[in-house]
């Protein structure tokens, strides 16, 4: 199958997809009453299927950065960092928070590219467990953080703490959710130009500038637009591990290991794959929905064992 | 005078306040290979990284005409291309990526060189050590496109291959140079630099031989170097 054809036929299939999902709702199949499917389900579909497609191309980037194929944003402590700024922002300036759109997104790419920078820092160059070990400390403290914030401030606490469970989807409205879809999309698009240099990183640092990619620059751009389809997709979602790490893995199984061909098949799959977590959540068990990252989650926590198993150190 | 591939003079490496290389010169025209012997730990590796610029060094260095540690990393490619002793992939590519990654449009020809045309389409997990060496080392002389006056830095190229690999390699190497580029090559192989048109034998940073194979490879030499265990006609 020819890239052109299997992106059709990825469009094609998310497409779908999104139909499907405006038309499952609280009452069973339909397009609910009044207009549901556009009020109320196609802000939540736009913002599960942005969120999936920054995760899965920010998942795929930050494996290309890291060499690493166990590498996931929210495994390795970046979405942590993210929803730990939120929480600071909404910890200590509430009311300030909500007032201008860009402030909680703001506040989620500080909080993402304090864990990115300490994630180079300390997890780069070394083995998978070194990586995944760092992951697990900033997951640790920026869960403690974000959960000690969410106690101490009254106004906060169940929003913060529904995020850190990835359940934010079902409080997106338009207001909420255009800029952080738009920076999902931004963040999309402008990762895809570094398939290339992303390949040639897989070689090493030393083969990667001896055939002439500008390593510093490709790996500084990668973590600083991971950071940011991370922070965004938090702002949508919260929480979510595994969709960072499930789209690339099938994205490499489906149409290969180039970069060119991974990222956008990893965003798709990211898209696909959220969407069809929010849409099962929400669609099987109507009386008492499960969060998008409460499915992916059951989904994918056996696949990342795989992973794991079949990892040769 | 023709203009050197690569000459370098007084080169030094300080890693973490150590010298790894002290003050090494060399230089090599078109048509010329030049072998970098030594012990393990002598420098060879860090002396190869310095010239192809991926290391910090001190001292002058032009390779194909310009410093590559000035050069853009882009330009530097097409004048100069560099394999590690053991190439790794994080990926499991398939070996007709590796020219494409490089964009290399004479991969497929220095594929069918190193003998391994019909590997094309394998991923590289699906090759033995010493293939996936020699798919590395095809993507890597693919990668200068026009060898005229272009500089080759390869390091143990022969290592883990077989010997009629080991042969094939050689002559590869042979045609790039003869073509009008140069080659620095790191060997344990006394016999294969001998067959070169010059050597540098590395000791603890140090070039303490230097010149054409009779000149550089003395008795003296390669028993202060390697000891009384390698004869000296080694």
């Amino acid at each position: 199958m020819t890239a052109t054809r299997a992106t059709l036929a990825g469009l094609a299939g998310l497409a779908a997809l999104v139909a499907l999902a405006l038309a499952v709702g609280a009452q069973g199949f339909g397009w609910g009453d009044g207009g549901a499917w556009a009020l109320l389900r196609a802000p939540r579909v736009l913002a599960a299927l942005a969120a999936g497609l920054a995760l899965g191309v920010g998942g795929a980037a930050q494996q290309g950065v890291f060499r690493n194929p166990l590498a996931d944003p929210g495994l390795t402590g970046v979405f942590g960092g993210a929803l730990f700024g939120l929480a600071l922002l909404l910890g200590a300036a509430p009311e300030t928070a909500w007032r201008h759109a860009w402030l909680l997104p703001a506040a989620a790419f500080a909080g993402a590219l304090g864990s990115s920078a300490l994630l180079v820092l300390c997890g780069r160059g070394g083995s998978s467990a070194r990586l995944l070990l760092t992951g697990l400390g900033l997951n640790a403290f920026t869960a403690a953080g974000t959960l000690v914030i969410a106690a101490r401030s009254g106004e906060s606490r169940e929003l913060l703490t529904n995020g850190a469970y990835g359940d934010w989807l079902g409080m997106a409205t338009f207001e909420l959710t255009w800029l952080p879809a738009l920076l999902c999309l931004a963040a999309t698009l402008l990762l895809l130009p570094k398939a290339r240099a992303l390949d040639l990183l897989a070689f090493g640092d030393d083969a990667a500038r001896g055939f002439g990619a500008d390593v510093a620059g490709v790996r500084r751009d990668a973590v600083l637009l991971t950071a940011l389809a991370a922070a965004a997709a938090t702002c949508l979602v919260g929480q979510v591990a595994f969709i960072g790490l499930l789209a690339p893995h099938l994205a490499r199984a489906l149409v290969g290991p180039r970069h060119a061909a991974v990222l956008p098949g990893s965003a798709l799959l990211g898209g696909a794959l959220l969407l069809v977590a929010d849409t099962l959540g929400r669609g099987l068990w109507a009386e008492a929905p499960l969060s998008a990252a409460a499915v992916t989650a059951v989904l994918g926590a056996p696949l990342f064992i795989w992973i794991a198993r079949s990892q040769h150190d | 005078m023709t203009e050197p591939c690569v000459e370098c003079v007084a080169l030094a490496v300080e890693i973490a306040g150590r010298r790894i290389v002290d003050g090494v010169s060399l230089r090599a025209e078109p048509g010329q290979v030049v072998a970098v012997v030594g012990p393990n730990g002598a420098g060879k590796t860090t002396l190869l990284r310095a010239l192809a610029g991926l290391v910090a060094s001190t001292g002058g260095l032009r390779v194909a005409g310009e410093d590559p540690r000035a050069a853009p990393a882009g330009a530097a490619a097409r004048r100069r291309a560099y394999c590690a002793q053991q190439p790794v992939s994080a990926w499991d590519y398939r070996v007709r990526d590796l020219g494409e990654i490089a964009q290399a449009a004479a991969f497929a020809d220095r594929l069918a060189e190193l003998g391994l045309a019909e590997l094309a389409d394998r991923r590289l997990s699906r090759l033995s050590g010493g293939e996936r060496k020699a798919a590395h080392l095809a993507m890597t002389l693919a990668a200068v496109g026009e060898p005229y006056g272009a500089l080759l830095v390869l390091d143990e190229p022969t290592a883990s291959l077989d010997l009629a690999r080991q042969a094939l390699v050689a002559a590869a190497i042979r045609g790039f140079v003869r073509a009008g580029g140069a080659a620095v090559v790191a060997t344990h192989d006394l016999a294969y630099a001998r067959a070169c048109e010059t050597v540098v034998v590395l000791a603890e940073g140090r070039a303490v031989g230097l010149g054409a194979p009779p000149a550089a490879l003395t008795p003296v030499v390669v028993a202060a170097t390697w000891g009384a265990a390698v004869p000296a006609g080694a």
